[in-house]
């Protein structure tokens, strides 16, 4: 019997007799939400549950004392920023927004009892958990890929933090004309056009140093990514870049013949999963990749390995095999465990990308329904959004996916037909889509966090 | 090989500019609509919480008066404003929802204490309380 039963059978009841005052009082209390993470989703949980509903104990259970968004991350690499600026505070949401902050590590949750134990020893109770943990790296999948290469040799820079330093000093201290190898990960990763976006700062980078034969080489176990329709023209137009033969069905026959073929092709190369740009193995001694399409050697490898849903969310059962968190998609409560809701990265939410944008909208719709839910009222009909803003590397030119989202029986499905900006967009629009992509950073970290 | 991209050009910001009225289909629906809500909020990854925003490329949404909301989504929509992602976006939503959001927007105070202060404006709550509406 849950507690919402057990206060049915006592407002049923006739008398109060004192063995049930304890229960009693402890139902008039503010109902209490914890949340575990202090990323975009928990963040925006927290914050949006407080505007919707004052009077719920919020609490955030997060051991970092500050966040790096790892959004837009990918230019502390190329300098465009520094590491400091993807800094971000909990302060507003402390203080404007009354959220309590625990800065320790989860140790367990008892679903039973409805408890969150943490390593430092404390024991948070909840009505409703949030578990917002981000991703992990399955490090195992390539070989000779390694958690301790990653910080050293082999770093991903795929979740901010230092590994974005240490990649940045590597490919400063790249020999002249370089090759530089770039993996991305299979789906569903974080971010989908951000490894390309990624190849065209570090190809943009290189140019601009002066490195006129220098090689980009991105690897790639897919056929296509997030916004490729967009980026793959912008890298023919900007890098002097040969779209594969087999990405040809992305474009109509008149917008094929649009496209330049160059005899001198530019740094980047994509080599597709058809092409069998799927990586093998790495040896970080030798500095080569293994992958289907055969063996290269590099001066930088940037491998980002196939993900899954942040340890924590692994750890307590909330993940099934595909290392995903299953839910119910229209209010994100666990399909392995009651009470309990999974948002952003690590859950399977239908058409929705794994990307911060998504993470906000799914945050938004939970922190409504919650308010629902903790009302002991019906979950709302939601509708959620997403834009990945992505630059193709010369840092004026950029482009995006638009989406927005709505339930299709269980799951939530892509509702628009039109995404990208369209072959024929003028010089304009690629140069303001590069313009909202900066402002973006600032609008939608305040939505999150302030 | 023309490097249309990377060529030196005027940024042509002004995107809006005066547009005509559009008739309007949408239904009325007061500020407290929960479907407002649960549209608007979609834009506030843009545009700003409750649709508050400064200093910023994107259009502040607080405030707006709903006449001129619903004019530019359905110009928008329907390609006569010229937009980088708001056209596919405006066109995804239904006439009763871009009414519904106009009417959560123009609600929203310009200022921005107000906007995102839990305490001193309820008006976000009450959306999602049945029994307020």
């Amino acid at each position: 019997m849950n507690r919402r039963d057990f206060l049915k059978i006592l407002g049923a009841g006739t008398a109060a007799t004192s063995s049930l005052a304890a229960p009693l009082a402890r139902a008039e209390r503010a109902p209490r939400v914890v949340i575990v993470g202090g990323g975009v989703g928990g963040a925006t949980t927290a914050k949006y549950l407080k505007l919707y509903a004052p009077h719920v104990n919020v609490t955030i259970i997060e051991p970092k004392r500050e966040y790096q968004r790892p959004y837009g991350s990918s230019e502390v690499i190329t300098g465009q920023i520094e590491l400091e600026d993807i800094v971000i505070s909990y302060d507003d949401l402390k203080t404007r927004h009354g959220i309590e902050f625990v800065h320790d590590t989860v140790e367990a949750i008892d679903f039973e009892a409805k408890q969150v134990r943490t390593a430092g020893g404390q024991r948070l109770g909840y009505d409703r958990l949030v578990v917002s943990p981000g991703v992990s790296f399955d490090f195992e999948a390539i070989d000779g890929l390694t958690a301790e290469l990653a910080e050293t040799r082999l770093p991903h820079a795929w979740d901010a933090g230092d590994q974005l330093l240490v990649l940045k000093e590597q490919l400063e201290s790249l020999p002249e004309n370089p090759t530089v190898v770039i993996g991305p990960p299979p789906n569903p990763y974080r971010c989908p056009p951000g490894p390309y976006e990624r190849a065209g700062l570090i190809a943009q980078w290189l140019l601009d140093r002066g490195d006129t034969q220098a090689r980009v080489v991105i690897l790639d176990p897919k056929n296509g990514f997030t916004t490729d329709y967009t980026m793959l023209h912008a890298w023919n137009d900007l890098y002097d870049f040969n779209i594969p033969e087999p990405a040809r069905s992305k474009y109509s026959d008149e917008e094929w013949a649009q496209l330049t073929v160059h005899d001198n092709p530019g740094p980047i190369e994509w080599v597709m999963g058809d092409m069998g740009g799927r990586i093998l193995s790495v040896d970080a001694e030798t500095m080569t990749v293994e992958a289907e399409a055969g063996t290269f050697q590099a001066d930088l490898i940037n491998i980002i390995p196939p993900l899954k849903a942040g340890r924590i969310a692994i750890d307590q059962d909330l993940a099934d095999d595909s290392g995903w968190c299953p839910v119910d998609q229209r209010t994100f409560e666990s399909t392995r465990h009651a009470d309990v809701h999974v948002i952003g990265d690590a859950c399977i939410a239908g058409a929705m990308p794994k990307s911060g944008y998504a993470a906000n909208s799914q945050a938004k719709v939970l922190a409504i329904q919650l308010k629902a839910l903790l009302a002991g009222n019906d979950p709302v009909e939601p509708v959620f959004q997403n834009t990945c803003y992505a630059l193709a590397g010369n840092t004026e030119v950029g482009m995006f996916v638009a989406d927005v989202f709505r339930m299709d029986g269980d799951t939530i499905a892509r509702v628009d037909e039109q995404r990208y900006l369209p072959f024929d967009a003028t010089e304009a629009e690629y140069r303001l889509a590069a313009l909202y992509q900066h402002n973006w950073m600032k609008a939608f970290t305040e939505d999150c966090f302030s | 090989m023309t490097r249309r991209l990377i060529r030196g050009a005027t940024l042509a910001l002004a995107t809006g500019g005066a547009v005509a009225a559009l008739p309007l289909h949408a239904e009325t629906t007061t500020a407290t609509d929960p479907r407002g809500l649960m549209a608007a909020q979609t834009c506030a990854g843009c545009h700003g919480t409750k649709g508050y925003i400064e200093d910023s490329a994107y259009v502040p949404l607080a405030g707006m008066p709903r006449e001129r909301f619903i004019t530019a989504m359905e110009s928008f929509a329907d390609g006569s404003r010229p937009s980088t992602l708001m056209g596919p976006l405006a066109r995804a939503f239904t006439d009763e929802e871009i009414a519904a959001m106009a009417d959560y927007f123009e609600a929203q105070p310009k200022e921005r204490a107000r906007a995102i202060d839990p305490a001193s404006d309820q008006t976000t709550g009450q959306a999602l309380d049945p029994e307020e509406n």
